[in-house]
């Protein structure tokens, strides 16, 4: 699903601001993908999921004449659908949201506005050599770590209960492990990064 | 947390290893609708944006409707949701009360129910699918407002 196309183009911009149907399903082609990868990453339903890649796309519509520099739509589509993400997977872990006396999502929710605009979302630009690297980094790790980022990444539908029995952990450790295996992960990357 | 900015967050790395692995591709229904969604931009569109509006005074509680107020330049469109079987109503107040031939717009992402205001601003909708919606006040001779796009989920 990694595309190495750029769609950095000015013109491209100008295309879908002027009304280009194609223009824009170039976008949604480039930045589909991932932007499902980046919302499922918060642990949603199918249905959820979509609603929150749903969002950024309207939000894009709604905010497109204020985007000036056509290499920033990428970064703010991902900033907008991982904010919509993390409010849904508070929701349905029932944290009450102060912001959100309405029980709905709408809410400064625009990174532009805000200024949040995440300078670099690695998911946007993963090319797929970078996706084999990622793995190879990944197939060098111990165990526990090894087993469960194969199983997390093909058993996209799976509860933690489920994978935490595959792993032989009890479900409590789940959430716990995975988060040291990617500290570990990330430190691995890092250090490739300043070893090229 | 002293993690730099630049480092990657769990999220994003749990994405970047989810989609290189490719076994939770996109659906299509999601692709197709992110494709229509350019079929709902309104150029030239004032935006009313949502405003946190104080405890509902009078009977009401908040837990049975959920208020919701958007205004823009000169316009507030007051929203009271309520759902019922899975599906969302919608009632709706436009202060201050629109001239003649004003006409409301409720869009979905699956089917948009247009409506004449009344001559206080008041407008109604039920039976709205649940997800995305947004109200757009369509005035004689004057440019459009429509309200953010709001998600509700009964």
């Amino acid at each position: 699903m990694a595309s190495e196309a750029p769609v950095s183009e000015q013109h491209a911009i100008d295309a879908v601001l002027a009304g280009d149907q194609a223009a824009w399903d170039v976008l949604v082609n480039r930045f589909s993908g991932p932007l499902w990868s980046a919302v499922r990453a918060y642990d949603l339903s199918a249905a959820d999921a979509a609603d929150a890649v749903q969002g950024a796309w309207l939000r894009l519509v709604e905010s497109l004449h204020t985007i000036r520099d056509p290499d920033r739509i990428g970064p703010w589509l991902f900033t907008t659908a991982k904010r919509e993400a993390s409010l849904l997977s508070r929701r349905n872990r029932g944290e009450r949201l102060i912001s959100d006396p309405a029980g709905t999502e709408h809410s400064h929710s625009d990174p532009a506005l805000a200024g949040h605009v995440h300078p670099d979302p690695a998911v946007a630009v993963l090319t797929a050599d970078e996706g084999r690297r990622l793995w190879l980094a990944v197939e060098e790790m111990h165990e526990p770590c090894r087993s469960l980022f194969r199983l997390m990444a093909t058993a996209p539908d799976a509860g933690v209960h489920q994978l935490a029995g595959r792993l032989g952990m009890p479900s409590g450790s789940y959430g716990p492990t995975r988060g040291r295996c990617l500290n570990r992960l990330r430190t691995v990357l890092t250090a490739q990064e300043a070893t090229p | 947390m002293t993690r730099h900015p630049p480092a990657i967050d769990d999220e994003s790395l749990i994405a970047a290893l989810r989609l290189s692995a490719g076994q939770d591709p996109v659906p299509a229904h999601v692709s197709a609708a992110a494709r229509a969604v350019f079929g709902l931009r309104l150029p030239g569109a004032a935006t009313a944006r949502p405003v946190v509006t104080p405890a509902p005074r009078g009977v009401r509680s908040a837990d049975e409707a959920r208020l919701l107020r958007f205004t823009a330049a000169e316009l507030t469109v007051d929203l009271e949701v309520t759902s019922m079987d899975g599906l969302v109503d919608l009632a709706g107040q436009v202060s201050p009360s629109p001239e003649a031939g004003t006409r409301v717009e409720v869009r979905t992402l699956h089917l948009t129910e247009s409506r004449e205001l009344s001559a206080t601003g008041q407008f109604a909708v039920t039976g709205l699918p649940p997800g995305w919606f947004s109200v757009v006040c369509h005035r004689p001779e004057r440019s459009p407002v429509v309200t953010s796009w709001t998600r509700i989920r009964p």
